[in-house]
């Protein structure tokens, strides 16, 4: 078979002592910088550049590669042990990975994230070894008015992750797409809720919002409570093992998020963080225990770790078959391959099949090596939460405080960062959800632009959305979403009152 | 491949270095920088200012052309405005410096920043990239003319570009429609946040054509390529990858658009301290090492000097506020 020759071929690269000594390197560093909250793989990335430009493109891309999907496998171990995500992708993972890690079940969580993690980035890596080439149509399909309608039908999960109030849920939505909105508006040039202050024109970012209102809220809320610290039971880690009944459990999960995963990277407009959240979402709807999500359902952790990996690879087939980054991490990538002299795109499985294939064997090593690394480590790092109370929660706040200094160098981002902890404190003292804001800040702007670009295109004319057969697809099935567990409830309603 | 590039360079690298240390002796008696230099990109990493601030770092140090190091410092925000907020407080300071192109000149007219070209010190114009048009492979479209007259015939023809209206893709397109006797604002220009962004909405025929830096298409084009180019806005054809693309020129529009980058200095930079960079960037564009970084990146050398490039951006400020003004953007 043609895939398994140039697979071989590609082995011959990655397997060089030099490049597999890249790849641990790389998916080492990645899992580091990973775990640290706010410190992303992009800037991990740009400062590289210089150090890849001497190297061959296939040991440079491999290099580059490791750390890129070891920060997205390494970022659930923050968000699992400190309710501080690691990187954007992983933010979903913290909603039952963090309150596992209270009950105890800490090695349990980070486990699952490993396994799941390794899944899905295997199986991704299958599909784009396997149908690289032929998904390059995929991701051009998606228009302004395709990603209007997937990011429609991403919405309405805030109805499956508003669990209490519905209301509360949506009152939390809103806020998120208005913090989304703040800044230099794309279409217009104009200034939005920017109150004069240049800090705000391009934006909030997302980490800033997503460490303040989980992990810094957190922080408040324990010391509010006054530090009694009976929440984290000292000294368990719990055991890392899984029964069987538990890996049945999640094996859906992983199947199905690692898919939807890699097809949400693969669109150049979606990426990781998106696809972890829809992954997440998908399971709790399907689930029959769905009302356990968000209270450390190991479904919960499974899903979006399996699918922000699988998407992280999935980013690769638009970079490779295209030359198009789908996000900044990924143009990061082109521009330093572009440095090393390759130019990826069409032409790239001809002219370059060396860095092509060669990359592909990596991402195989590398999983591997991430899957041994990280769980062998899992009882040292969940030691951390074996510090005394106090300086836990001081090193939480340093951790976020320097990622999010580290990303813009601005002291106006900490103030933003206090501000947001404390929005989510009294969020979570009134009995807020969190997660929707955050889904609605990662949507939010990306609805908008899509929408308002969809209609630029077409003069105004709204049947753009229904006449385009994928975003009419994708709208009906977010109605149908919406509708469905209404007529679900009412079922279940007369169920329970007729028992009555 | 590059690595034997690499290799061979080193075995020149020692005698340069001496030549270079010796001919900044020379010069020593004006002015040497006494700590490292602050280069500023007024983004964050992995954008074209961050890629120059980098490469021109790199060089230098490569090939020994300064005595103190050039550290590269991004200060992102407001498309440039926070940094330039920043190194304008710095005023007379000889050892920052920051990358610049159009948006300095841009930003400001849109009235998004207090500050413009002409609060900081020119130093050197140091390259240039141009715009360039592209179509779907299978447009009917084949010269730049036919896009016009469509474009005159269906003010609704989408073309997308990878910024903000009234920024360095939507102006270039803008005074193209100008020049073709159009009026500028009959262009239906689509923001993407790329152009990248803009080329995957292309090959997935989402939209009709696509502005972009010609540098950021070259890879794109090409044997096997789902696009092609109409034109490019260069005086005369670039060699390389797009030899094949005839200018606006050539195709009787008479239309020119530099998209340059250059270093500027704090404001009321001393003239010592000028005269010593303009000569360090001179010379850094000789070198080997550069030249193989700029081939790989698609740029095209256009040294100015201090003088000159002051007086080209005030006659880039005038073209440019021409332009917004027709499209209504003016807001100064």
């Amino acid at each position: 078979m043609d895939a398994l020759n140039n697979l071989m071929y590609g082995f011959g690269i990655a397997l060089e002592p030099i490049n597999i000594a890249y790849v641990f390197a790389g998916v080492f560093a990645g899992t580091i910088i990973g775990m640290l909250p706010g410190l992303g793989p992009i800037s991990a990335l740009a400062l590289m550049i210089p150090i890849t430009f001497a190297m061959e493109p296939s040991s440079g891309l491999i290099l580059m590669a490791g750390v890129y999907y070891g920060a997205i496998f390494g970022g659930s171990t923050s968000s699992i042990l400190l309710n501080a995500p690691g990187v954007a992708g992983t933010v979903a993972t913290s909603f039952d990975g963090y309150p596992m890690a209270k009950q105890g079940l800490a090695g349990k969580a980070l486990a699952i994230a490993a396994y799941s993690s390794f899944i899905g980035g295997t199986v991704s890596i299958v599909f784009l070894m396997l149908v690289a080439p032929l998904l390059s149509k995929v991701a051009v399909s998606f228009g302004p008015a395709e990603y209007f309608a997937l990011m429609v039908l991403g919405l309405t999960a805030v109805v499956s992750l508003s669990d209490k109030s519905l209301v509360k849920g949506l009152i939390a939505a809103v806020v998120g797409v208005i913090i989304s909105i703040v800044g230099i508006d794309m279409q217009t040039g104009t200034e939005r809720f920017t109150f004069g202050s240049a800090h705000l024109l391009d934006g909030i970012d997302f980490l800033v919002v997503a460490l303040g209102i989980f992990a810094l809220a957190e922080v408040f809320y324990m010391l509010l409570r006054g530090g009694g610290g009976k929440e984290v039971p000292r000294n368990v880690i719990g055991s890392l093992k899984l029964s069987r009944g538990e890996v049945k459990q999640i094996a859906g999960p992983i199947s199905r998020s690692s898919v939807l995963g890699f097809f949400t990277g693969v669109l150049p407009g979606a990426g990781a963080t998106i696809g972890s959240f829809l992954g997440y979402s998908m399971e709790k709807r399907i689930a029959k225990d769905g009302d356990t999500f968000g209270k450390g359902n190991i479904k919960g952790v499974a899903a979006p770790e399996a699918a922000n990996n699988a998407a992280c690879t999935g980013s690769f087939v638009p970079l490779l078959t295209l030359g198009v980054p789908g996000s900044g991490t990924t143009a990061v990538l082109l521009g330093a391959l572009l440095v090393m002299g390759v130019t990826p795109g069409p032409m790239m499985l001809e002219q370059r099949p060396d860095v092509f294939w060669g990359v592909i064997a990596s991402m195989y090593i590398g999983n591997l090596f991430l899957l041994v690394l990280n769980l062998p480590l899992i009882p040292l790092i969940a030691k951390i939460l074996d510090l005394p109370r106090p300086l836990l929660l001081s090193l939480i706040l340093i951790f976020c405080m320097i990622g999010v200094y580290g990303m813009s160098f601005s002291v106006f981002d900490l103030l933003l960062l206090l501000g947001f902890g404390l929005i989510g404190l009294g969020m979570r003292l009134f009995g807020f959800p969190a997660a929707p804001l955050i889904l609605a800040l990662i949507l939010g702007n990306i609805m908008e632009e899509s929408m308002r670009r969809a209609l630029q295109i077409s003069g105004g004319d709204w049947s753009i959305f229904i006449d385009k057969p994928i975003s009419l697809a994708l709208l009906v099935v977010a109605l149908l979403s919406l509708t469905l567990p209404l007529f679900k409830k009412r079922s279940k309603k007369v169920d329970a009152s007729t028992a009555k | 491949m590059t690595s034997l590039t690499l290799k061979r360079l080193s075995v020149f690298a020692l005698p340069l270095a001496t030549f270079a240390a010796l001919s900044t002796a020379a010069q020593a008696q004006e002015w040497t920088p006494t700590r490292s230099i602050e280069f500023v990109a007024p983004a964050n990493p992995g954008g074209g200012w961050d890629t120059l601030v980098r490469t021109v770092s790199r060089v230098i140090q490569q090939e020994g052309l300064a005595d103190e190091n050039f550290a590269a410092i991004n200060v992102p925000g407001g498309g440039g405005a926070v940094a330039w907020a920043q190194i304008a407080r710095d005023s007379g300071n000889p050892h920052k410096l920051f990358a610049t192109s159009p948006p300095l000149i841009l930003v400001p007219l849109a009235g998004a920043s207090r500050y413009d070209h002409t609060d900081f010190t020119p130093v050197a114009r140091l390259i240039t990239d141009y715009s360039i048009i592209l179509v779907p492979a299978d447009s009917e479209y084949e010269t730049i003319n036919d896009l016009m007259t469509a474009l005159e015939a269906n003010p609704n023809l989408s073309v997308g570009g990878g910024s903000a209206p009234g920024s360095m893709d939507h102006i270039s397109v803008a005074g193209l429609a100008s020049a073709a006797g159009l009026d500028a604002s009959s262009v239906n220009y689509i923001p993407f946040s790329g152009g990248g962004d803009a080329m995957t909405n292309l090959m997935g025929g989402h939209i009709e054509a696509v502005v972009t830096g010609a540098g950021e298409a070259v890879g794109q084009l090409g044997e096997g390529s789902q696009i092609r180019a109409l034109g490019v806005s260069a005086p005369e054809r670039i060699g390389g990858g797009l030899a094949d693309v005839p200018t606006y020129q050539e195709q009787d529009i008479d239309y020119t658009f530099d998209i340059w980058r250059g270093v500027m200095g704090t404001p009321d930079m001393p003239a010592e301290a000028v005269a010593y960079y303009e000569d360090l960037f001179a010379e850094m564009l000789e070198t080997d090492a550069w030249r193989d970084a700029s081939e790989q990146l698609g740029w095209i050398n256009a040294y100015q000097n201090s003088e000159e490039f002051g007086a080209f951006l005030d006659g880039q400020q005038e073209q440019f506020s021409d332009v917004l003004s027709e499209l209504g953007l003016l807001r100064q």
